[in-house]
């Protein structure tokens, strides 16, 4: 039973992934729609990493909030700065690992 | 058209992703570690990972096997927690349009959130043919995925060597805060994010991942409400 789950759990996957693109210029979607698509960066990964720092989530408890916020702030304007993800991933954990260490 | 295979594409590829993936190896080593502390069938929890092969919702999925929940319960809560594919599809489709429709078919497979962001965030490829084009996403698509197997493998195999007070999963929100503020374009990819990042924080306690799905709905409408009055205004 949880293989057959897990293989349907995986083709609903797929095809969720395959849904639009397969699809292509066949289908044509309203403007509103095609300018909320440009906003799909923004909003989901914003949507992704928000609760982690803030709230812990899933993957994670962390118990103590303000050495996360510290440090995915000064993340934030590494990246912001550099544009730089390596940098922004190192400035991040050695700004978190340090305040561990020193708190 | 001509789409044999690439190796400059495909090595920029990778070259535009392996900063992305790097988060992804923590958290394949949780998924595998997971499976072993839970019980499950090692086989089986590693399936999840070319089968399924998206973390957050392969985490919900050996959970739901330990709980011996029910077949239903694990297919709908993968299914909503995957659910924003479906809006990366749509903004990727024109895109990939002008493929043959094997590839439309067999090349989203490859899509992640690390995968979309490349397509996002990385600003003009050098060669823009179909070609190139291609094999830039199957060499950052299958690389990313050769890490996350072995990742999942390593968590199966050796667990816990990945310490607790080291926080390594905490790379997870760095990278996408940071993949946040690289797709921000404009004042209204700004109100997107806060309003997307509000809305998830709120709904953080929705079942299966929905507040995500709200939240990326909301953050987009509210991108486009912005964008519309930011025409208006010029």
């Amino acid at each position: 039973m949880n293989w057959i789950a897990v293989v349907i759990a995986g083709l609903a996957t797929w095809a969720s992934r395959v849904s639009f693109i397969v699809l292509g210029d066949r289908v044509s979607l309203p403007p509103i729609a095609e300018s909320a698509l440009r906003y799909v960066g923004p909003a989901a990964f914003a949507a992704i990493s928000i609760p982690i720092v803030l709230g812990g989530d899933a993957f994670a408890n962390f118990d103590d909030d303000v050495p996360r916020i510290i440090a995915a702030s000064l993340a934030c304007f590494v990246v912001w700065k550099s544009r730089n993800i390596p940098l922004s991933l190192v400035t991040g954990m050695g700004t978190l690992w340090l305040l561990i260490w020193v708190l | 058209m001509d789409l044999g295979f690439d190796r400059r594409a495909a090595l920029d590829g990778i070259n535009a992703i392996w900063p992305l993936m790097i988060p992804g190896i923590p958290v394949g080593l949780v998924v595998g570690l997971l499976v072993t502390e839970r019980g499950v069938p090692s086989f089986l929890g590693y399936s999840t990972s070319w089968v399924i092969f998206a973390g957050s919702s392969q985490l919900a999925a050996v959970e739901l096997i330990a709980d011996n929940a029910s077949a239903l319960v694990i297919i709908l809560t993968v299914f909503f927690i995957n659910a924003r594919h479906i809006i990366y599809s749509a903004a990727l489709r024109e895109r990939f349009s002008i493929y043959p429709t094997w590839v439309r078919v067999m090349a989203p497979y490859l899509l992640t959130d690390q995968q979309f962001a490349v397509a996002e965030t990385v600003p003009e490829l050098v060669d823009p043919t179909p070609r190139y084009r291609l094999w830039h996403f199957l060499g950052a698509g299958i690389f990313m995925w050769s890490v996350w197997q072995l990742s999942v493998i390593a968590g199966i195999l050796v667990g816990d060597f990945v310490r607790d007070e080291w926080q390594l999963i905490f790379t997870v929100p760095i990278l996408f805060l940071g993949l946040m503020i690289l797709s921000i374009k404009n004042q209204a990819g700004v109100a997107a994010a806060i309003v997307g990042g509000t809305t998830a924080l709120l709904g953080r306690d929705l079942p299966s991942g929905s507040g995500l799905l709200l939240a990326i709905f909301v953050g987009m409408a509210v991108g486009a409400l912005f964008e519309q009055r930011m025409e208006a205004s010029a």
